[in-house]
């Protein structure tokens, strides 16, 4: 593909100008920022803290580590982390959006963690990291917005020690005809619905079901994680593909 | 059903954490034990966990492969040795007896089980966050004497029956009613077996006579 033709990119079903869509991805989270995790729990029904649990297990993260957790939102996994990592470890929490650093730095304040977190805006595709400084890296929910996925990946593969885990969580698509049809008729007819009742934003959410649609397949990402320099690149399928734990390792 | 233990793991955490949290003697022990790590392999079914401890309560995390030296200690166990070490045997006695290895902090296997059997929560005060501090203490008090009234109405009721069961409706005997019984019974017995001997030397003294008499007449 030329320069010329890659001057848009997928905004949910939409095409926009590529230098627009951090932008318009900002606004969404901007406005779903202070009911963000009520959302998840009802969108979910409490079931992204086992996906996210599941996250952690597989992060092997021991105390002294170092882990990135890159759109952290509102600091989920970067709670258990900094348990995990003890005070010689530390934890970095960045997102790209301000908003949803300061809930998550809120959050984990009023849980009592402080001295092994910073917190960090910045953008996936442009880690402000030197190269080889982490023991471990999570991405949950948050490489579909991402405008350049394939920069991201290789960002991350970059700041990644050798041997470091990378873990990329993220909705997929359900291996299972008929639970697909289920799961497309939830999230395209009850989900803004309840985005609107409940954060007061029905379009937000008809976003969140539209990224969902174009983000890549088990095997497509799979690949993507591989070309961006990770071995041992394997995915696991949670509740019928819905969606998938990828990780993979520097070498 | 992979996330299934995932979901049991996850349960078992937050009531402990939860139990934890209302135990008066458990952030001391946590802060004792907060960053230690313990490996537990249960052969039976087969189940890694490791437990992490921090100051707030403690991980329940499935092992992913994890080495041995990333851990402060590792126990290997089977859900029988599980159950007795619950039940309260000695540590020392488990690994002597072969059927519990430890390896690394084997203090720390203690202090675990300290701090998760030695629970004492304080309801009280967990009543006192919902209610407010008055309410909640004339709660608690109406609580225990209700308890305390329920427990010696339990033994006065136990005692009025058993001495309506032995002394008015004679339904039962007594234990000392009982050991005499036994005693006479015990006596009929030696009795019984001293007529039987007796018998059978007589039958055997008849026996012997009625021999000699048909052998001097014959």
């Amino acid at each position: 593909m030329s320069p010329t033709e890659k001057r848009t990119t997928d905004f949910g079903f939409q095409e926009v100008p590529i230098d627009e869509k951090a932008s318009r991805v900002a606004d969404v989270f901007h406005s779903v920022a202070a009911r963000y995790d009520v959302m998840n729990d009802l969108m979910s029904m409490g079931i992204h803290r086992l996906w996210k649990r599941l996250t952690i297990e597989r992060a092997g993260v021991r105390p002294g580590h170092h882990v990135l957790d890159i759109a952290g939102g509102t600091g989920d996994l970067t709670l258990k982390f900094s348990r995990l990592v003890g005070p010689r470890g530390k934890v970095v929490l960045a997102d790209i959006n301000a908003s949803m650093l300061k809930v998550g730095r809120d959050k984990l304040m009023d849980n009592g963690v402080g001295g092994n977190v910073e917190y960090v805006q910045a953008n996936a595709e442009n880690l402000p990291f030197p190269d080889n400084s982490f023991d471990c890296i999570t991405i949950a929910f948050g490489l579909r917005n991402v405008t350049d996925k394939d920069a991201a990946l290789r960002s991350m593969a970059r700041v990644l020690k050798p041997g470091g885990r990378l873990l990329v969580l993220e909705f997929s698509k359900p291996n299972n005809p008929l639970l697909s049809k289920a799961y497309d008729e939830y999230s395209f007819r009850l989900l803004p619905k309840m985005g609107e009742m409940v954060a007061g934003d029905g379009e937000s959410y008809r976003y969140l079901a539209e990224s969902i649609r174009m983000h890549p397949d088990q095997e497509t990402l799979k690949g993507m994680i591989e070309a961006a320099g990770l071995d041992r690149v394997e995915y696991t399928n949670l509740t019928g593909g819905i969606v998938a734990l990828h990780r993979g390792i520097k070498l | 059903m992979l996330v299934t233990p995932t979901l049991l793991l996850a349960g078992c955490e937050r009531t402990l954490n939860a139990l934890l949290a209302r135990d008066p003697a458990a952030p001391s022990r946590l802060a004792a034990l907060a960053g230690s790590r313990l490996l537990v392999r249960l052969e039976q079914p087969h189940l890694e966990l490791i437990i992490h401890y921090h100051y707030a309560g403690l991980d329940l995390m499935r092992s992913d492969g994890t080495d041995e030296t990333d851990v402060d200690a590792v126990v290997e166990l089977t859900p029988e040795t599980f159950s007795e070490w619950l039940s309260g045997a000695s540590i020392e006695r488990l690994m002597f007896d072969g059927k519990l290895a430890v390896r690394g902090r084997i203090q720390l296997l203690e202090a675990t089980r300290d701090l998760l059997f030695d629970l004492d929560i304080d309801w009280e005060s967990e009543l006192a966050r919902w209610l407010g501090d008055m309410p909640a203490h004339s709660l608690a008090e109406g609580l225990r004497r209700a308890a305390r009234w329920g427990l010696r109405a339990k033994d006065e009721l136990m005692q009025d029956v058993s001495e309506y069961v032995f002394e008015e409706a004679r339904l039962l005997p007594g234990r000392q009613q009982r050991n005499v019984l036994r005693e006479y019974l015990t006596d009929l017995e030696i009795a019984t077996d001293r007529l039987e001997a007796r018998f059978q030397r007589l039958q055997r003294t008849l026996a012997k006579q009625q021999t000699t008499t048909q052998e001097s007449h014959p």
